[in-house]
């Protein structure tokens, strides 16, 4: 009994800590300038790796903003999943120094990683074609053939086209 | 006094309309090959079904409208102004049905900002859309930077009156070749070399900057589209910052000089005039105000303070100075930074030179530099008249492939539409500021628009209000077609409602 009610407080204790506190894509970019040069804590969705030799740029996406994060290469290689239409990509969190105007790399927005965590491995998303679209374009498809054919049948006849090549010259 | 309308000028204005969305049905079918090849097939169904829907709206259109009648300018302009609309909506139905943004009126603004190649889009999840729709978007901007009419004069082969007057209804000068429709191949080829040779440096740069293979090679072809397009629609929400790469902007800042430089130009240093490069005004203009405007752009940043560092502060400045000036919008700096972080005389000057705009008859939007270099010497010749005895004749002229000179009538034509410019810039400007944006980020979205340049101060979102998507679609619309094409349509539209349509 002693041993459940403790189990329980330790839940208990852990729900009410609160998180460790991130800042958003949109709320760096924002206040670029407040958060220059300082120690920040980013989380979100990894939506492309470029290798560097022994580093590497990890383009993180967190609410409709991207942020490009130079971390060392062994922890791009842990990212199993980039983010495009058919993946969700790796969740990650990264603690590192933040940029407004990085002088390492031709000025750009950046953050510099200290501490790469990939918090959720992603994984590829099921994309099965709709039913009715599928029934429509085929509906659709067979009209539009048998409309441009057959109207221009009538057309021929009537003497509104003129035969094939010489409409070319 | 000017004759109602009849029947007949709506079936002539009609049928061409008809014949021309044959194209488009035709270019809603290419995104199925990259749908294909990245196994997309829940959203090949999407293309076939939009393309379907032109191909039989446009040929009952052709059966019922069946003219022999001939284009005559009212038409033509008419017809130029419709083309982009019409286009614009058939063009949407793609965007819009597989969720790619969120409402119609959406999809219609991402179909006409890809069209006018300017850039601004409303797209909420781009590092998440589907390869298919991306390389659409930047296919719609390849398209429309070579010019809608055009592409169609390539493949139709009308009767020569109407595509002469189509293709000045689409602000396009002659001069390539004597017949139109050659000239419009010409145009054609010079552009698909340009994109493929893009797309080659691109993807080499891509692969050199640690991307895949793969995704080297599609972003290539679609930054190459886009950059040639002077369009500014990336496969990546971080523009060109996606790639953090000193070389891949080198890469996009040749292929957007080569976009906004005028094909006349191309065809004549391509011919082997190369002596053109260095006497042509209007490339003489577009590299003195494109130098001026970036050493302004950097004095001001770096009195603001915002850079430490000179290369640093040149890189940015050149960029953006660069992409805003040939109406591309790549960006290097976030729109948020733009608005809340760089000087409001930044803005200011960047405004204007997303005016001022690119090379006439280019892929680029904007006043065009050859008609501010005659301002500019129009200017001049005036001043020369004040001071010269009053029996001097005091004349002026310009070089754009042969010498011509500098009439009040020239002089008048490029001042009438620098003036519509401004107007459209006035109004864009005050419509954006009555839905709250403060007066530099208004003006800087909205000579954006009307320059279809893309770079946004954070103001073009999908939250943005359906009446500023309408105003801004209309923007575009004139901004593109030199504002003329669109006043035309309108005063066609009064004259309708005005008098009625005669049998």
């Amino acid at each position: 009994m002693i041993r459940k009610a403790c189990f329980f407080a330790v839940i208990l204790v852990l729900l009410m800590i609160p998180p460790v506190s991130a800042e958003s894509g949109k709320e760096l970019v924002e206040n670029s300038r407040h958060f220059d040069n300082n120690m920040v804590t980013f989380r979100g969705e990894v939506v492309g790796i470029l290798m560097r030799g022994d580093y590497a740029w990890v383009n993180v996406l967190d609410n409709e903003v991207a942020i490009g994060v130079w971390c060392r290469a062994n922890d791009a290689k842990g990212v199993s999943f980039v983010g495009d239409y058919t993946h969700i990509g790796d969740t990650v969190e990264v603690v590192g120094i933040f940029h407004f105007a990085c002088l390492e790399h031709g000025g750009d927005l950046d953050i510099h990683a200290e501490n790469f965590t990939v918090l959720v491995s992603g994984g590829a998303v099921e994309r099965t074609p709709n039913l009715l679209a599928v029934f429509l374009s085929a509906v659709l498809v067979a009209l539009a053939i048998f409309t441009v054919f057959w109207l221009r049948r009538l057309r021929k006849e009537r003497g509104e086209i003129v035969p094939w090549p010489m409409s070319w010259t | 006094m000017i004759p109602a309308l009849e029947r007949e000028d709506l079936k002539v204005i009609g049928f061409n309309l008809c014949k021309f969305g044959n194209i488009v049905g035709f270019l809603l079918l290419v995104p199925i090959i990259v749908a294909v090849i990245y196994k997309e097939f829940d959203i090949i169904p999407h293309f076939l079904i939009a393309s379907s829907i032109t191909f039989i709206l446009c040929n009952v259109g052709i059966h019922f409208l069946q003219t022999k009648k001939e284009m005559e300018l009212k038409h033509a302009l008419c017809f130029a102004a419709l083309v982009w609309i019409f286009s614009m909506l058939l063009a949407a139905l793609p965007l819009w049905s597989t969720g790619s943004v969120n409402s119609y009126l959406d999809a219609n603004f991402d179909a006409m900002s890809g069209f006018t190649t300017t850039g601004l889009t409303l797209v909420p999840d781009i590092d998440h859309l589907p390869y298919s729709v991306n390389f659409y978007r930047h296919f719609l901007q390849f398209v429309g930077g070579i010019g809608i009419i055009v592409v169609s004069l390539t493949i139709l082969a009308r009767s020569e009156i109407s595509s002469v007057l189509a293709f000045r209804g689409e602000a396009r000068d002659m001069g390539i070749r004597p017949n139109v429709v050659r000239t419009s191949r010409v145009i054609l080829g010079i552009a698909i070399t340009f994109m493929v040779v893009g797309a080659v440096l691109f993807t080499i740069a891509g692969i050199k900057e640690g991307a895949d293979v793969g995704t080297s090679i599609f972003d290539g072809l679609n930054y190459s589209m886009s950059a040639y397009g002077t369009g500014g629609f990336t496969p990546h929400s971080q523009s060109v910052l996606f790639y953090h790469s000193a070389l891949y902007e080198i890469i996009a800042v040749i292929i957007i000089l080569i976009g906004a430089f005028n094909f006349s130009f191309h065809f004549a240093v391509l011919g082997g005039r190369r002596r053109e490069i260095f006497k042509n005004t209007e490339i003489r203009t577009i590299f003195i105000t494109l130098i001026i405007s970036t050493l302004i752009i950097a004095g001001l940043l770096l009195l603001s303070g915002i850079y430490s560092s000179p290369d640093v502060l040149f890189r940015k400045a050149f960029f953006q100075a660069a992409s805003a000036h040939t109406a591309t919008g790549f960006g290097t700096v976030y729109p948020a930074q733009i608005s809340a972080v760089w000087p409001g005389a930044v803005l200011f000057m960047m405004s204007l030179i997303m005016i001022l705009g690119t090379c006439a008859n280019s892929t680029g939007g904007g006043i065009k530099a050859i008609r501010v270099a005659v301002i500019g010497k129009s200017f001049i010749k005036e001043i020369k008249k004040a001071l010269s005895p009053n029996s001097a004749v005091v004349t002026a002229k310009f070089h754009h492939i042969d010498d011509v000179p500098l009439t009040d009538t020239i002089a008048r034509g490029a001042m009438l539409i620098a003036l519509g410019y401004v107007l459209l810039l006035i109004a864009g400007t005050t419509i954006t500021m009555l839905h709250g944006y403060s007066m530099p980020d208004s003006m800087y979205e909205t000579a954006s628009a009307v320059g279809n340049v893309g770079l946004s101060s954070g103001i073009t979102t999908p939250a943005m209000h359906g009446l500023l998507k309408a105003t801004y679609i209309f923007l575009l619309l004139a901004g593109r077609l030199e504002i003329t094409a669109v006043l035309v349509l309108m005063g066609f539209a009064i004259l309708g409602l005005r008098r009625g349509i005669k049998k």
